[in-house]
């Protein structure tokens, strides 16, 4: 097994094998990007604010796209506010005006109140650019391990030396 | 490469196979063959120019974010999706499983070896196409079963899996007489189950523990490769 | 396999593997079940405009609208095993001051009034006290799909949600209707909302506009209703 590593070439290929599996998996996941036109297409869910619809650790699948509408009344989108770096996952409720410059509120579906003491300093509304997506697909608790592993880093850590060993130690 | 002293767990048909693909060209390059890597070198650059993309790919999105770069990002993912394909495609029609391409050391024939297995069949299935200048390749195929070189304990012993090819293949013989010789010990004849018998399961216990001696008496042109394995092996066998 | 952490390997990757064919195929079976929702009555019963601050500490005052609501609807063909929960929601939309009709192409949308409707299989999860949970899960005691939960009957509603504009004006507003919608949110799968085309087995959601109605002037001295 480690032996092949003595042949430059093989070693190449080996060491190949493995930067094609990141390479493909992060591709992969930028090409869901472009289809989407949205800077990260999957997102977990990280709090309860939009139970029962979704849970902690459930994954959505965002699309960012105005082909036939505008982003309307009722979606459920993914925004960032200025100075956050966590994304927020709420429906909107009030949208004012049309296109670019239309003014959003949000509110979380199990929120007794509306967004905006969660936006920025002197933030009433948000613009369209704020949106990362709108909720289009729904897969439950398949994202909780993320959860996990941000909350136990050392685990990120294990995880990735394990998978990294087995790679280079196993051929196909 | 012909590490013998090193133990594979024989359950594994890849070990088996990779074992005994890596101990090929170190065989053939001994015996006078000129490898040639033009197939494995057009596969490393497909693959680690589409690596290296993907990598300049996460740069500048790293450093300038989504929205500056997608249009840079589509294009990079479609040639991406492109280099790959290539090298799928490389890998499946023109490497075709080959673990080796070299010519005599006359230079009059080409040989081409590829190796398969069945899921769950411990069996090596080798194709050699020979080429001679001027001619129409010729297809020699075999199939030889794992236990004739790897014995009970995972150890790989070079000389019966030299001998199979030695005899199943008269470019190879011609090269390393001396196998052929081995195998005429036995029945006359190349089929594989009459010469698999020249090797009793004791006789490969018995040359796995004098492996280091076989190995050198076999190829006496070891290669430096080789004469490594062999002096690693007689330290190991030392401590 | 040939060692027991392959075989482990081997096993999850199986397993994951057919979790997702099986959680695909649940998502498509969506399709297959019509949905035919229908609107009986969806009609504003009083409406009122006041003058309040958006918040205790705030100087300036602003006009929100009331606007109590009744409402006829039967979604129950929305319910299937898939579904988890069904938001039902009514939006008030208005034209800006200038700017062109309203429905389709109205400018201005404030939801006025939502209810998360769950399936029986998602009871468990509803933000509720200890005691409507109870009542909430006898209600649909043995079964995995309850209809009678899309039949809506709602009269003279008040509305949860006191709309405003960010000018501040609302009183005096023509062209105003009423919409209502809904989300239905399966377990696994692609969220869907109420659709203006006919898709299939799934039908256009009809009738779901009130008349146009207009704001009226702002009621005196009725500060206190206001947020």
């Amino acid at each position: 097994m480690l032996s092949s590593l003595g042949n430059p070439r093989q070693a190449a290929a080996q060491l190949m094998n493995f930067g094609l599996i990141l390479s493909s998996a992060f591709m992969m996941w930028k090409g869901l990007s472009v289809i989407t036109d949205s800077p990260s297409p999957i997102v977990v869910v990280l709090s309860g604010s939009m139970e029962p619809a979704f849970q902690r650790g459930d994954l959505l699948l965002l699309w960012n796209r105005n082909l036939m509408a505008e982003t309307n009344v009722g979606e459920i989108v993914v925004y960032n506010v200025k100075g956050k770096d966590i994304p927020i996952v709420h429906r909107i409720v009030r949208k004012f005006g049309t296109g670019p410059d239309a003014k959003l509120l949000t509110k979380g579906d199990n929120n007794a109140a509306d967004d905006t003491e969660l936006y920025a300093r002197g933030q009433d509304y948000l613009n369209r650019k704020d949106i990362v997506g709108s909720v289009v697909g729904y897969m439950p608790f398949v994202g909780y391990v993320t959860i996990m592993l941000s909350e136990h880093p050392w685990l990120k850590t294990v995880m990735l030396g394990i998978m990294g060993l087995v790679v280079v130690l196993q051929r196909e | 490469m012909a590490a013998s002293q090193e133990r594979i767990t024989v359950y594994n048909l890849a070990d088996l196979k990779n074992t005994s693909d890596d101990a090929l060209p170190n065989y053939l390059n001994s015996i006078g063959f000129t490898q040639s890597h033009r197939l494995t070198d057009v596969r490393l650059a497909l693959g680690y120019s589409a690596f290296a993309l993907a990598a300049a790919c996460f740069a500048w999105d790293y450093r300038f974010g989504f929205d500056a770069t997608k249009h840079l990002t589509a294009a990079a993912v479609a040639l991406y999706a492109l280099l790959n394909g290539a090298l799928t495609l490389w890998v499946l029609y023109a490497e075709r499983g080959t673990v080796y391409v070299g010519t005599s050391r006359d230079g009059a024939e080409t040989l081409r070896v590829s190796t398969a297995t069945r899921k769950n069949v411990p069996e090596y299935l080798v194709t050699v196409e020979v080429t001679r200048k001027g001619a129409a390749p010729e297809e020699i195929k075999f199939a030889r079963s794992f236990t004739e070189w790897f014995d009970e304990a995972g150890h790989f012993v070079a000389a019966p899996f030299q001998a199979a090819f030695a005899n199943s293949v008269p470019a190879i013989g011609r090269a390393d007489p001396k196998k052929v010789a081995t195998a005429a010990k036995g029945k006359e004849g190349s089929d594989g189950s009459e010469e698999a018998a020249a090797y009793t399961p004791e006789m490969l216990d018995m040359l796995a523990k004098a492996n280091v001696s076989v190995v050198g008496s076999a190829a006496e042109e070891a290669t430096g490769s080789e004469a490594a394995a062999k002096k690693k092996g007689g330290k190991r066998r030392k401590a | 396999m040939y060692s027991s952490i392959v075989r482990l390997q081997n096993a999850f990757g199986f397993f994951t593997t057919v979790a997702f064919v099986v959680a695909a195929f649940i998502a498509a079976s969506d399709l297959l079940s019509p949905r035919t929702p229908s609107v009986g009555v969806l009609k504003t019963t009083n409406v009122q405009v006041v003058r309040g601050r958006p918040h205790y500490y705030s100087h300036k005052k602003e006009e929100y609208a009331i606007i109590k609501f009744s409402l006829d609807a039967d979604l129950s063909s929305l319910f299937t095993w898939n579904t988890k929960q069904l938001f039902v929601y009514v939006t008030a939309e208005w034209p800006s001051a200038g700017g062109s009709g309203s429905g389709q192409n109205a400018t201005n949308q404030a939801v006025i009034w939502d209810s998360i409707i769950t399936s029986p299989s998602a009871d468990h999860l509803a933000n509720l006290g200890p005691i409507a949970m109870k009542k909430l899960k006898r209600s649909a005691q043995g079964k995995s799909i309850d209809p009678s939960r899309g039949k809506l009957s709602i009269k003279n509603q008040r509305p949860k949600y006191q709309i405003t504009h960010p000018t501040g004006k609302l009183a005096e507003q023509d062209n105003v209707v009423l919409r209502l919608h809904y989300n239905v949110q399966p377990w696994v799968g692609i969220l869907t909302w109420n659709q203006d085309v006919d898709f299939w087995k799934w039908k256009t959601f009809k009738n779901n506009l009130s008349k146009k109605f207009a704001l009226p002037a702002l009621k005196k001295k009725d500060e206190k209703k206001a947020r």
